[in-house]
Parts: structure tokens; sequence; C-alpha cells
């Protein structure tokens, strides 16, 4: 049996799928095949959705999606390929027409192929990570239409030319402008930035690269400044109407490199319209223009606030130096508060409050206000002028506002205790000659100080309040302990505390014997009422109202200082005295007694006196009258002290002195405060530290702190660290 | 009234259906209907009329389902009549691109405690089940020894993924799309480690390195955990000093960090990773038995430490059974929930460092009654909802307090080895019989 006919086994491969058709893929592809041709030749009526969306799902159900896929992308890149043909025939100005039109066509007909191949967009291409229809179709229009190379540089250099043109002011068609730079967007932000963002720029700068170049030969600054704005508005324009709003910061940043960072320099210092001409010529609008356009650029305000700087300095340093303008202190600091008003006016105005601008404004006024020595005193003169006569009828609001502008000038001062020290004599002057016009405002004015400088800075000021205000009581007192003094001369004394005001050790003058023996009487009650004090009469500071006689008879009251009293009183006994007469009987000060016989002698209208021989000065050989003839039509006749109003140059010399003198116990105290609290110090770190403490008073000269570190370490405050010679120690 | 000016008349396969347009609108744009008609749902001149006669528009499908996936688009409802194979159904759905609206229409939004067993898929693979997990649209994969299995929601089994054939550690969802296996090193011959497949194909699209010095080394990879940021976290062993967390970049699959473990601490033989998108930490436990200690700590990439961290080191142990199992962080109640073998719950809180277990009393006395082949417990969370797999049961418990509030079980296939839930569904993997079963939440009731 087993050698009989072998069977043959014949093994057959099992028939996995029957597939109906050997050639069914191929079939179902050319009717999807002729689809697609049909779609692109708008004959796309006569095909049925159905039919096609079944064959396609049926070519990827069978396996055959690879097949279909690969067969829409040959079929629709050579459609593209004759399209670009097409496009490139296009002739001259019809060129982004046709491919406008070709583009919205092949949307059309991508959206229907995407609609028939929807089942392989769904199943097959997630599952093999390949390209969806939509974004394939748009790739190969990119690959074949916008990087065909006929196309490329064509598209873009009509693009550009056109956009230049719009520039020069002709009119495009901004409707097709948008359409073809949405293509290029909607192909990818890299399409749209390579081939056509870059160049754009490129060549934009260099437009804005010449046009600035001719600007700024032929137009002055403001109007290149207006120029400039106009470009970049239209440029920013543009973007709104035909390109990416990505765009909008590059181009804008072009034009502002191109035209206003590349110039800067050279704008600002544009000959009879640069920045200080701006400034010169109150330009607020052209200002604000140029702070807004340089805002944009690096470095663009710190050139403007550069400029402004130095020419606030130079200015100032003008005004405050030149001798001309020093001559009225009124003038000098009215002045300076007009520049402030008018630089602030600009800042808020054109350079919308910028603080930096602020600060370089307060800096460069800090700056030369100080070069002016006298600084303080004119201030504190402004002051006095203000307070004695310039408010009257002003109302409460505006010597507010007045005193507030007078505190920003303060603030501006490195040596506040020059300040003060004025501010105190010439609000003693004030006070002691009742010539205050408000009290209010005089308190006002040392609240401020006090809100700027602390209680110490204004402690004596209020003293001095304090002593008018006690002055008061004690003469009252006085005349109500002394009823028999009724009749006689008047006597007002006021008590000032020693240190409070501003005294010089002064030798008192012979007064009248009437007026002595009152002075002793008040001496006596006010020792009586205060023991343990001292009284010394300042005659310098007072004032007398006399009523006298003249050779008709006719009669007047004279408002006189003591020291005239005192000369006049010796009239009432003799006919002629001679200078030297006059300086035993009265023992007033040479100094002052000139200047007080001047007043008397030499001052039309207000001469009592008569002088021989005339002349304007007084003479030790001179010889003084009863003016006989004297004439006024008022009643009371004030006979000022002439008396400069600015400090003559010793006395001024005289002020710093004393000021340098109070100012070397403040930098002891200082150094002392800072060496208890550290200990050990070294010499820069010690300057340092004390120049800070007291910067809101003065500012200390070094060698000055060195002189006090020294005169300390001599009364054993401080030593010297024997290894370290730099280095201090704090002996507790 | 008027006439109706919507309707729409097909011919499927030979049945007429009128429908209206407002209906077939409820298919979207990415279906077929969506592609008949223009956008604002008129019939598309070029293709009308050309596909029947008179204004019938014929589509050469099975008309029982068109029937059935008619009716879903008019009632978003999914009712299937016994004569249709569920099968039959999907491939019709997606041929007219009604997939999604099929699978949304099935099971409803989960809900722990209304769910019901819907189907058990019984596979071949030899030996125990290692892990299940749930995919973001209802599918899962379920790893078994060196193999991993893929089944998508129709529960479709897809080819099967392998890394060099070595032993699976653990699966994740990366996407859809997308899974990433880690298994343990081929000894000497430096492959193993993780790698990313795609899970329709099954084919492997990256494979991750870990660089030590700007050396490429092999590694075992072990448990996985992904964060919002497209970052991939993976326990990793190397040789000795090269244990730690592995960190790489989802887009570019390329390592950007590794976190050494530090001395006497565990990192890289991690059980469970969980990132915590709150506090932009990562959760790493080691437990019992892969050490014989419990660590559980927060890592902080950002800060490059370890920001909290809880152990049994130090604690005596007395009562044996208290031994932590699983871990998992609740950031809603800054606390660690902990289980041991008995399902006994247990509670660390996150804002202190070193605290205690607060163990819960509502502990069930287990003892005596174990099973021949018992599982540890392990846990799972989801919308307030906590879920513990015991045995051959799920309990699940409610927020604030835990309450036990539903237990799930199926007696078929001994013990829960694992289990997941993701997308709107929960998978539980039995470790006798090698099945799973699938938890769906029912639509919700008509009225």
């Amino acid at each position: 049996m087993s050698n009989q006919k072998k069977r043959n086994f014949q093994i057959e491969a099992f028939k996995h799928r029957v597939v109906v058709d050997p050639k069914y893929a191929e079939k179902t592809w050319k009717i999807l095949e002729h689809a697609i041709h049909e779609i692109y030749n708008h004959n796309a009526s006569g095909l049925s959705f159905e039919e096609l969306y079944r064959n396609a799902y049926n070519m990827v159900l069978h396996k055959f999606g690879e097949k279909l896929y690969s067969g829409l992308v040959t079929t629709m890149t050579s459609h593209l390929r004759d399209i670009s043909k097409l496009i490139e025939a296009a002739q001259g100005g019809l060129f982004l027409e046709e491919l406008n039109k070709k583009w919205n066509d092949h949307n059309k007909a991508l959206q229907m192929i995407r609609d028939i191949l929807m089942y392989m967009d769904r199943t097959y291409i997630p599952s093999t990570q390949k390209t969806p229809v939509h974004e394939l179709g748009l790739n190969l229009w990119r690959d074949n239409i916008v990087h065909s190379p006929k196309i490329q540089t064509r598209l873009l250099t009509t693009l550009l030319d056109l956009m230049q043109r719009e520039r020069s002011g002709e009119v495009i068609n901004r409707g097709l402008m948008r359409n073809i730079i949405k293509m290029l967007m909607d192909l990818g932000p890299s399409v749209y930035q390579e081939d056509f963002e870059k160049h754009f720029l490129e060549v934009s700068a260099e437009f804005y690269r010449g046009e600035s170049q001719k600007f700024i030969e032929c137009c002055d600054c403001g109007d290149y400044l207006k120029k400039a704005e106009r470009r970049l508005n239209e440029e920013v324009e543009r973007v709104t109407h035909y390109l990416d709003t990505k765009s909008e910061v590059k181009i804008t940043s072009v034009v502002e490199k191109e035209m206003i960072a590349n110039h800067m320099l050279r704008l600002v210092h544009m000959d009879n319209s640069g920045l200080v001409n701006m400034f010169l010529d109150d330009k607020y609008e052209d200002l604000k223009r140029m702070y807004n356009l340089f805002r944009r650029v690096p470095n663009g305000l710190s050139t403007i606030r550069e400029v402004m700087t130095s020419h606030l300095r130079e200015t100032g340093k003008q005004l405050v130096t030149d001798p001309e303008k020093l001559k009225d202190p009124v003038e000098f600091v009215q002045r300076l508060l007009d520049e402030k008003d008018k630089y602030d006016g600009i800042i808020s105005s054109s350079f919308i409050n910028d603080k930096t601008f602020q600060n370089a404004l307060n800096s460069s006024f800090e700056y030369f206000i100080n070069l002016n020595q006298r600084s303080p005193e004119f201030i504190s003169l402004f002051v006095d002028e203000k307070l004695r006569k310039g408010l009257k009828g002003v109302s409460e609001e505006d010597v507010e506002i007045i005193l507030d502008k007078v505190m920003m000038l303060f603030r501006y001062l490195q040596e506040k205790d020059v300040f003060e020290k004025y501010y105190k004599q010439h609000l003693a002057k004030r006070l002691l000659s009742g010539k205050t016009v408000s009290d209010d405002a005089e308190r006002s004015l040392i609240v401020k100080l006090k809100t700027e400088c602390g209680y110490q800075f204004t402690s004596k000021l209020e003293g001095m309040f304090t002593d008018m205000k006690t002055s008061q009581d004690t003469m009252q007192g006085f005349y109500a302990s002394h009823p028999e003094l009724g009749s006689g001369p008047t006597l007002t004394v006021q008590v000032l505390t020693t240190g409070s005001w501003p005294t010089q050790p002064s030798v008192p003058c012979n007064l009248p014997a009437e007026m002595s023996a009152l002075c002793e009487k008040f001496r006596s009650y006010y020792l009586g009422t205060h023991t343990g004090r001292r009284l010394s009469w300042q005659t310098n500071m007072g004032t007398a109202d006399i009523r006298a006689s003249f050779g008709k008879g006719q009669k007047h009251e004279l408002n006189v200082s003591t020291y005239q009293m005192c000369v006049l009183m010796l009239f009432n006994n003799a006919d002629r005295l001679c200078y030297k007469e006059i300086e035993q009987a009265t023992e007033i000060p040479a100094p002052d007694l000139k200047r007080c016989l001047q007043s008397l002698a030499c001052v039309k209208g207000k001469n009592v006196l008569r002088k021989e021989p005339m002349s304007k000065d007084i003479a030790e050989d001179d010889a003084f009258f009863v003016n006989d003839k004297f004439a006024s039509k008022f009643y009371k006749v004030k006979i000022g002290t002439v008396v400069a109003q600015k400090e003559s140059e010793p006395e001024k010399q005289e002020t710093r002195q004393r000021v340098e003198e109070d100012r070397k116990p403040q930098i002891e105290a200082a150094i002392v405060r800072i060496m208890k609290s550290r200990k050990t110090l070294d010499h820069n770190n010690i300057i340092a530290e004390v120049t800070k403490q007291l910067q809101s008073r003065f500012l200390a000269n070094p060698t000055e702190i060195k002189k006090r570190i020294e005169s300390l370490i001599e009364r054993d405050f401080l030593e010297r660290d024997t290894t370290d010679r730099k280095l201090y120690r704090y002996l507790a | 009234m008027g006439i109706q000016r919507d309707r729409v008349k097909f011919n499927v396969g030979g049945r007429i259906f009128e429908t209206t347009s407002t209906t077939l609108a409820n298919a979207g744009r990415n279906s077929m209907f969506g592609a008949m008609f223009d956008g604002d749902w008129n019939f598309q001149s070029e293709t009308e009329n050309s596909g029947g006669t008179g204004t019938e528009y014929f589509i050469d499908r099975n008309p029982d389902c068109f029937s059935v996936l008619l009716d879903l688009l008019r009632t978003q409802e999914l009712h299937l009549p016994p004569n249709i194979p569920e099968k039959l159904l999907y491939r019709e759905a997606s041929f007219y691109g009604l997939l999604d609206h099929v699978r949304s229409a099935k099971w409803g939004q989960f809900n722990g405690n209304r769910l019901r067993l819907s189907r058990s898929v019984a596979g071949q693979a030899p030996g125990d089940g290692t892990a299940i997990r749930a995919g973001p649209d209802g599918g899962c994969c379920v790893a078994h020894g060196s193999m991993v299995h893929v089944y998508d929601w129709m529960l479709e089994e897809h080819p099967p993924i392998s890394l060099d054939f070595q032993r699976v550690n653990d699966v994740g969802w990366v996407d859809s799309e997308n899974v990433v296996i880690s298994v343990c090193e081929r000894l000497g011959r430096g492959n193993g480690g993780m790698g990313l497949f795609s899970s329709s194909s099954g084919e492997l699209r990256h494979r991750f390195q870990v660089n030590h010095d700007n050396q490429i080394k092999s590694f075992t990879a072990g448990a996985l955990s992904f964060s919002q940021d497209y970052k991939i976290f993976s326990s990793c062993r190397g040789r000795s000093n090269e244990y730690g967390i592995g960190v790489w970049d989802q887009v570019s699959g390329k390592q950007v960090d590794f976190f050494y473990e530090p001395p006497g601490w565990s990192l890289g033989d991690a059980d469970k990773l969980q990132w915590l998108n709150g506090n932009n930490c990562l959760l790493v436990a080691t437990l019992f038995p892969r050490k014989d200690n419990c660590y559980i700590s927060l890592v902080d990439f950002r800060e490059r430490k370890m920001v909290w961290n809880w152990s049994d080191i130090s604690a005596a142990i007395t009562v044996d059974e208290k031994r932590v199992r699983d871990a998992i962080a609740m950031e809603e109640s800054n606390s660690v929930c902990v289980v041991n073998e008995f399902e006994d719950l247990g509670f660390i809180d996150l804002r202190v460092n070193g605290g205690s277990v607060r163990w819960s009393s509502r502990s069930r006395l287990m003892k005596g009654k174990m099973p021949d082949e018992p599982c540890y417990p392990k846990l799972a969370l989801h919308e307030g909802q906590l879920f513990s797999s015991m045995n051959d049961c799920i309990s699940v418990f409610c927020a604030p307090d835990w309450v036990l509030t539903s237990r799930l079980r199926r007696s078929y296939g001994g013990s829960i080895c694992d289990f997941s839930i993701g997308g709107d569904r929960l998978f539980a993997l039995h470790s006798e019989e090698n099945v799973f079963d699938i938890w769906e939440t029912p639509p919700p009731p008509i009225i």
C-alpha cells in the first residue's frame, strides 16, 4: 500500500482576501483622478459626491490608502504646475490678479477634494502620520507656485513696487494686496516671513535711510519730526490694512531706527531749530512730538534729557553769576522761579510729566543755585520782601503758592543753615520793626520749614515769636505797676532771649536823659519780676517816634531809629553840632553814626538836618544844623536809615564766618553720633556718613570734617587705631 | 404652516429616509454630511440631484445601520437593535464619520456610584497581569509579562506591543495615539528601558535614553507618570549609583533632567509616580514589599529637591498588618491616602513634613478570610471619588470624609491585580483568569 500511488499534496496559499477585480484599485483611482481633474476644470457639477466618497472609502478600506494618497499628490502637483504656467504668462499688472484668482480657485477645489477624501483624512492619515489633505494642498501650492523660480521673485518685486508707489503717494489696490498677503500668511508664518517680510523690511530700511537723509538736509527739526511722525503713522496704517499684525512692531522699529535713532544727535543739535531753540521759543507741540518719537528708540529720551540738563545748567549759571542780574535779589529769585515755572510747564505739557525729566530739572536747579554763594541770602531777602509788602492784598491761596515756590527753591539749597542765618536776621528785623504783613503767612512758612527740615531747624524762629508775645505782656505789666508814667515819653521794650535772636554784642549808646531814666525803671521792674536774668540794651535795633517843630512852626512826627533819636535830641540844646561832638555825646559806633547822619541830612525830602559843607558823604569835620526849611506834605515822616539792603562785603564775610563757626559743633555732634554707634570706622566712611547726615542742612567740607576729627581726638573723644592710622575708635 | 424648506430625502441601500438638514447638522463639519452641505447646511449645488432620482440622495450603504445612526443624530442616544452586530454599526459610523458620536452616546459621564459591568474581555497572554491602563478616549492597554495588548474603545484589539521582549513594568498613554511602556534592562546587552509606540499600529516610534555624565546608559524603567506640560517621568535603575527619576520631553523625546536618589532613600525603585499639577511636584512612592520599608516623597524639579517625605523606616512595626501597600496624593485635601493589605485607609498630611499616618477607624476585620492568592490593594482617584481594589472587588469612597458608597464585584477571574479609570470607563484586570472587565456609567435617564 505504502509504495502505491503517492498522493501529491499541493499546499496552496490560503486566499486571505477575495479581491473581486485585480484592477479594482486602479479603476477606482481613475474615477477619483478624473473627478479631481473635473474639479480643477470647474466642471464638478456632473460629479456624484456619494460615489466619489464611497470610492475613496473603499480604497482606504481595501488598504490602498497609500495609492490614493500618492495619486492625490501627483495629480494635484501636475495641476498646480499648469496653473503656475498660466500665472507666469499673465502680463504686467494682471499678474497679481491672476495669482489671486487662481489661489481662490485652488482653495475651492481643495475644499471639494478634502470632502471627497474625508475618510482618508480621518483614518489613514493620522495612523500613518502623513500630512492632512488641506495642509497638503497648501504645501503643494507653496512649492509649485509661490516658490516656483519664475513667480517667486516677480511676486516679491511686484509687492514691494506697489508698496513703494503707495509710499510716494499713489493709490493702489489695497484689497488685492490684502488677499495676496493673506495667501502668504495662510501658507504658514515662515512663508510670509521668509518670502516677503524679510525683504519688505530691508527695502523699507533703505527707503527711509534715503528719505531721512534728504529731509535732514532741507528741513528744520520741527518739520523733520512732523514728517517722521507721519511716516510712522502711515506704516502702522499699512499694517492694519494689508499686513500681518505681527509686522507692526518690526516695520515701526525700522522707521524708528532709520528716521530717528540714526539722526538723533543731529536733530537735537540742529542750528536754529534744535532742542535748545524749542526750549527758547516755547515750541510745546514740537517738544511733545520729539518726546513721543524719541521715546521709541533706545537712548532717545536720555539724549533729550542730557541736552535739557546742559542747557538748563548753562542758562542757570549765567543767571546766577551775571553781576548785572545780582543787583536786585528779588528780581534774581523771581527769575529763578520763572525759569522753574517754564520748565515745569514743558515737562507737564510736552513730556507727560516724565519723572526722569523732573529729576533732571531738579538736579540742574540744585547745581546752579548752589553755584552762587549768595543764593540763600537772596532767597531769604525775597521772602523778606514778600512778607514786608509784597503780599499786601494778595489772597491766602496765592500767598501759599508763593511760599510753596520759595520752599521749592529752598529745597535745592545745599547750605540750608546759611539760609536759616539770614532768615533769622530778616525775620528779626521784620518782627522788631513791626513790618510783617501777615502773621499767618509768617507762621505758615515756619511750618513749611519745620516739615522740611525738622523741629530743630525752626525752634529758634518760633522762640522769636514767643518773645514778641511775652514782651507785650511784660509791657502791659510794667505800665500797670507804674501808673505815674502816663504823661512822659512812652517806652516799648522787647525782651529778646539771647541765642534765639541774631543779636550782635554792641556797645549801648548814650540815651537822652529822659529815656535812660525810663529804661532804668523798666530794668528794675523786669529784674524784680524775673530773678536771675540780665538785661542789656540793643540800642542799634530800636525805633522812636518823636515830635519836632521847625522854623516856621510847622510840626511833624518823625519816625526814626533809636540812634537817630539820640542825635536829634542833642539839637534840643544846640543849634550847631559838629561830627565829633555828636560822636562824643552819643557814643554811637562810627559806621552806624555815619549812616544815621547820612539819612538825616542827605536824603532829599527827609533832611531834617542840614550839613556843612553840602556833600553826599559824611566827613569827620562836618557840622550839622537843624534844617529850618524842612517841609513835607505829610504830618508823619518816616526817616529811613540808609541801610544796604544786601549785605556789604565785610558783613557778608562776617556772616559766612559765623556760619562756619556754627557748623563746627554740628559736625562734631554728627561725628560723635556716628562713632558712638559704630565704635570703629575708617576715614573715608566717616566722611561719607557725616556728609550724608548733614546733607539736609549743609554740604560739609571734608577738610573741615578732618579738622573736627582731629579736635575730637585732642579732646579724647576718639583715638586713632595703633596699627591702622586710617581707623578711628570711639572712646566712651 | 408653510412647507418645511430644509427637508432632505435619502435613499440608503434602497430604503427611503427623510430628515432635515438641521438634524444632519448635528453630525458636524467633519462628517460625510458636513461635506455634502455648504457652510449654511444647504445642499451643495454641484452634488445635488446627481446621486439619485428627483430630490432623493442615494447612498450605497446598509439601511438598518443608517436608521440607527439617523436616530442617534436626532436624539443623541444610541439604541442598537439585537439583529445588528455592534461591529457593523461601528463600521457604518466610521464611513459617515460618526464614530465619535457613537462613542459619546454609548456610555455616560463617569460616576463611581452608578457603574454597571459592560463587558469582560478575555485575552490569551500567559502569566499574571502586570498593569492595565485606561486610555483618554475609552480604550485600554494591558501588560502581561513582556507584552502589552492594546484595545481601542470599541474593544477591538490592535497589534500587541513589546520592547525587546523584556518584562514590562508600567504602561501609560501619552495621548489616544501613543503609549509609553517601561521595561526591564536586558542585562549585558544594553537594551530595555522605555519606548513610545503607536497605539493603533503597534510600531515603535521612539526609544527613550538615559545619559549619565554624557554617556548613554542602559536602564530598567519602573513606574511612569505624565505631566500637563508635556513631560514624562519614570523611576530608573541603572548601575549601582544610577538610581533616580528620569524626566523626558514628550515632544522632542529627549531627556531633560535626572534626579538622583539621595543616600538612605528610595526613588529609583519606586512603584508609583504621580504628577501633582497644583503643587508642581512629583509624588514618588516605593512600597513594601519591593523594599523592606516604605518611602513616599514629593520631588520639586525646579528647586531640585525633595520638598516632602514620609517613611516608616523609623516607626517600630508593632502591628504587622499596617504596612502601606499603595499611596495616592489628594491635592484637594492636601493629603496622601495610603492603604494596607487589609484595605484599611490611612491619611498623611502633605502640609507638614514627617507626619504620621492617621488610619481610618473604618477598617474591616479581614484576618483569616484571605483568599489563596491575594493581590495587593490598589488606589485610584477620580473627581472626588476614591477607589480601592481588594481581592475581587473595588470599593468606592466619596469625599470629603471618604465614606464607603459602592462596591463593584464580579466573581469570575479571581482577585483584581490592577485597575484604571479613564475615558469615562473603569477597567479591572483579574489575576487568575486572563480577563479584564469594563465598567461604564449608563447614559442618563430619559427624563
